[in-house]
């Protein structure tokens, strides 16, 4: 037999030896093991594919942080991980890549995980179900219930790949530790089952960190990037990937053309790239050399002729014999600081794994896992504790019990929704949600899935009113009549659509705002030629693009002078006015609505102050939204008027009653004008409420920023365009594509806001300018060869 | 058929089966002095060429690499374009088998193919140039078409046992 169970001197011959061998006969770095110890041990590493463990007995084994794992399949279809290692003495137990154990072998039943040793043996959850001589060699001192294999985490997710944490307790549970970076690309990878068509690993002469920092000097001025939370990063190449998607060109169709990277922190790669996925994960070896494994993926259902096209396209990107990258000169500056600026985010992520972080955070935290002894005990949740009541999930209510988890909160959480069926997020409601034929909500439209809430243990509360407010008992009052007490209380119930005194009651005549709204215009439009929107906002304007490309007739009618007179500047108001009537629009500025005629009361048509009559089918109105702080005002806390208005906050987003926050659309800042209706704004003041709640830091307030998808136009601002202000002027710089602009609006010399047309890596410049408070030359922002970074202005 | 014609008949295939493990071992030779236009004269042109592996770690047979020879001009032509590993390859080629069609028009052979890297331009070049290393081992499954007595490629797939490779040279092996 060529195994030996014990090398006392742990000593390895220099010849011959494999990469294993060297590895573990190296004296490893103090630090590296560290590292290992503190990252890799407590990390969502995915270890394989569903795929190469298709049926019940299959097994595959793998290694994390120098500890062996073996994930198996078990006669119910369930995957398991297991520590690769026999509870008896230690040794390692199955030695093969991948196989089943459905027949027996040599040293092994069928069925079994058998160690070649001394023959225990353990079913595919790691049970152990016979120890050779039980009863003769231990009589009563020992029972095999006693010796399972060590069970880890693990979960299939992503597309099908297989995470194991080696921690029982995780910081954080998977799909809040990878679900928002892989949102992009989660229905393409998860439409239709995969499996693994290519695999080949390398060793690189590197550490795993510098690897990283090379994959992201690929960043280029084409690539949009997004950071997210735990040190994860996704670069889109272009904007090419909702034209695709309208094609029917995106992954897992084979003439895909998009190309997406999802970077997991430390360091796996979730490339999908044309027609084809290719995933690398890494493995370091020490301190200067990683394992990095390449798979490639097609969907099981390929035809040859699919499979043939792929494996072509994957062979030239990712094979081992494909070219290397071409031979370029050194990049220019500014890919350097994009560079930087998204490394510098991976380098903190370490910095707080290894708990080195200057501002002392660490992600390795336990959840409580038993209930206090002392305090008042959720049911639902488990926990006890002090007790946050939220009311309101809107995207500012969802983002703060996100926040505030996420800053170490570990009591109770209820959120009261009074909405059906969960928080929706917004902004695809005025575009792509309304050209779907359904008559309820998709899942995918949710702000969070149920199983979000449940394993963040956070109570969520639909279809719940919050009636009333007692702040000196700290209570609140639900609609079933329940009162329930609070430590601090968060009102984030949003704002609510302005209507018009003639619309209400009528049929067929919609305001926009809610999941519901949306689902009756969707149903109304599929019903209907013509449609008449009052408002030339963003809500209108999107609207009306969405049901252009419903082929319904459409007409805007705007009071102003302009469309998005109160938000955006002109020159790009302009644009958007051809934009809109080169698609067939009919765009009425500067006219007002006399009267709103109906028939039945079925909404008939809009009679303009000019005299002209515009007869449509339905009636959307679309002029703006007031806070909805009723429930507020109603409890004695300060808003804007006393009748209403927002809820006025200091900086922290507290509001007159120190245990009381309120956040997003219904909080307005007292040293501030303008309240902002975006999700930017609810995310933010969520994350300052939830860390003046948590006593955590700050979170650094950016500048604001928000888009707008209308047709084939992907528009994004950043900064706050001052309106009717004469001193405020734009400057037009073209794009480097075809159709891309941008208008950077000065105050004299200082930059105060950007619009960009098409083009989100000048977006990204601009932000980038206006966060660092940097204005670029007025002079010479028209000339597209400029560079606005670093250029030498700074804003006063 | 008399036994001179039967004479004549082995005298030919035997010297095919010597012309096609030349051809084997010229190719071997043109490929490690990366000698393209050699090569390509060895081809016909309907040469297709693969390099394959079965991978035990996911049970499949996989295509790591895949071209006909206008593909594989391309590829040659675009080299000097590319960051590419300089180590030169060192190919160890055995002829195992020949099998002549009964036309003799067609011929098939398998050879056992060891390649070595001799390091030159490595992470640290001061180090490790010089040094030589096993790079891939496997075996070509070569398929010929011959006219005039002269053998042609007009297949080869090489099957390799690695499923780990470094960083080395992305061409045909």
């Amino acid at each position: 037999m060529d195994f030996v169970e014990n090398k006392p001197n742990g000593s390895i011959d220099s010849d011959h030896v494999t990469i294993s061998e060297k590895v573990a006969a190296k004296a490893l770095d103090q630090a590296f093991i560290e590292e290992q110890k503190r990252i890799f041990k407590n990390s969502w590493v995915p270890v394989c594919h569903e795929s190469e463990l298709p049926e019940p007995y299959d097994f595959r084994t793998s290694s994390i942080g120098n500890e062996n794992v073996i994930v198996c399949r078990a006669p119910d279809g369930k995957i398991n991980a297991l520590l690769n290692v026999c509870p008896h003495r230690g040794m390692l137990i199955e030695r093969r890549p991948q196989g089943s154990f459905l027949e027996g072998q040599a040293s092994g039943n069928p069925k079994r995980i058998t160690c070649m040793f001394h023959a225990w043996q353990f079913d595919m959850r790691g049970n152990c179900v016979y120890v050779a001589r039980e009863k003769e060699g231990y009589q009563d001192r020992f029972c095999k219930d006693d010796a399972g294999l060590r069970r880890l985490r693990c979960e299939v997710n992503f597309g099908g790949f297989v995470w194991v944490n080696m921690n029982d307790q995780p910081a954080v549970f998977l799909e809040e530790w990878a679900g928002a970076a892989f949102s992009s690309i989660q229905s393409q990878i998860s439409s239709e089952p995969l499996e693994v068509v290519h695999y080949h690993k390398e060793v690189v002469e590197t550490g795993y960190q510098e690897l990283m920092s090379q994959g992201l000097s690929s960043i280029d001025n084409d690539t949009d990037a997004t950071i997210f939370d735990y040190g994860h990063l996704v670069t889109t190449q272009g904007s090419a990937d909702n034209q695709d998607a309208k094609k029917g060109k995106s992954f897992p169709s084979p003439n895909a053309a998009s190309c997406t990277s999802v970077r997991i922190f430390p360091g796996f790669a979730f490339n999908l790239d044309g027609p084809t996925l290719h995933v690398s994960t890494i493995t370091p070896l020490n301190d200067k050399q990683v394992m990095i494994e390449h798979r490639g993926l097609a969907p099981q259902a390929d035809n040859k002729e699919a499979r043939h096209l792929r494996s072509k396209y994957y062979n030239e990107k990712f094979g081992p014999f494909r070219l290397q990258e071409l031979s370029e000169p050194e990049q220019n500056e500014l890919d350097s600081v994009k560079a930087n600026s998204w490394y510098t985010h991976y380098y903190d992520e370490w910095l707080r794994w290894m708990d080195k972080h200057p501002n002392g955070e660490t992600r390795i935290v336990d959840l409580p896992t038993s209930r206090s002894k002392n305090g008042e005990v959720d049911e639902h949740s488990g926990l006890s504790g002090p007790h946050i009541v939220v009311v309101g999930a809107s995207h500012a209510g969802v983002a703060f019990v996100d926040k505030v988890r996420k800053n170490g909160f570990v009591g109770r959480l209820t959120v009261f929704d009074r909405q059906v069926g969960g928080p929706m997020e917004r902004p695809p409601l005025s575009k792509g949600f309304l050209l779907g034929g359904g008559e309820t909500v998709e899942s995918k439209s949710l702000l969070r899935q149920k199983k979000w809430y449940k394993n963040n243990r956070i109570k969520l509360k639909t279809q719940s009113n919050v009636e009333t407010i007692d702040t000196k008992k700290k209570t609140v009052t639900v609609s079933s009549g329940d009162v329930i007490n609070y430590d601090n209380l968060v009102i984030a119930s949003g704002a609510i659509p302005r209507e018009l005194p003639d619309t209400q009651g009528m049929g067929n005549a919609f305001t926009l705002r809610q999941p519901s709204d949306a689902n009756a215009i969707r149903q109304a439009a599929n019903n209907s030629d013509t449609v008449v929107i009052i408002g030339g906002g963003y809500i209108g304007l999107e609207v009306a693009a969405s049901l252009r490309k419903k082929e319904m007739t459409v007409t805007v009618i705007e009071a102003a002078e302009r469309i998005l007179a109160r938000v955006a500047s002109k020159p790009l108001a302009d644009r958007l006015t051809k934009l809109h009537e080169d698609n067939g629009v009919q765009v009425l500025t500067g006219v007002g609505v006399d009267s709103i005629n109906a028939e039945a009361g079925i909404f008939e048509s809009v009679t303009l102050t000019s005299g002209e009559k515009i007869v449509g089918d339905m009636l959307i109105t679309g002029i703006g939204v007031f806070p909805d702080s009723t429930l507020a005002a109603s409890a004695g806390i300060e808003t804007q008027r006393k009748d209403g208005g927002a809820i006025l906050v200091d900086e922290a987003m507290r509001t007159s009653e120190k245990d009381v926050f309120a956040v997003g659309d219904v909080a307005l800042r007292r040293d501030q004008l303008l309240a902002i209706e975006s999700v930017h704004n609810a995310q933010e003041t969520a994350a300052v409420a939830a860390a003046a709640v948590t006593g955590s830091i700050a979170p650094t307030i950016q500048t604001p920023w928000f888009w707008s998808d209308q047709y084939d136009v992907k528009l994004q601002s950043v900064g706050v365009v001052p309106i009717n202000d004469d001193d405020v002027y734009q400057v037009a710089r073209p794009g480097k594509r075809e159709g891309a602009v941008s208008f950077w609006s000065y105050r004299g010399d200082d930059l105060v806001a950007v619009e960009v047309v098409n083009d989100p890596a000048t977006y990204m410049e601009a932000r980038q300018c206006l966060d660092t408070k940097q204005s670029p030359d007025p002079e010479q922002i028209s000339n597209p060869s400029f560079s606005p970074i670093d250029s030498g202005g700074a804003r006063s | 058929m008399d036994s001179e014609s039967n004479d004549m008949e082995n005298n030919s295939s035997a010297d095919i089966e010597r012309k096609i493990e030349k051809t084997i071992y010229q190719a071997a030779l043109a490929l490690d002095k990366n000698n393209w236009a050699d090569w390509f004269k060895l081809c016909d042109d309907s040469f297709f060429y693969s390099i394959t592996s079965f991978s035990p770690e996911i049970s499949k047979d996989m295509t790591y690499f895949s071209g006909d020879k206008k593909e594989l001009i391309g590829l040659m032509e675009m080299l000097p374009k590319h960051n590419t590993d300089h180590s030169p390859l060192h190919r160890h080629t055995s002829v195992y088998t020949i099998d002549v069609s009964d036309d003799g028009k067609t011929a098939e052979s398998v050879s056992s193919v060891v390649i070595y890297q001799n390091m030159l331009d490595g992470i640290n070049s001061h180090l490790d140039s010089g040094e030589s290393r096993l790079f891939v081992i496997g075996k070509y499954h070569d398929k010929f078409l011959i006219n005039d007595g002269v053998p042609k490629f007009i297949n080869r797939e090489t099957k390799i046992d690695n499923r780990r490779l470094d960083k080395g040279s992305h061409w045909p092996l």
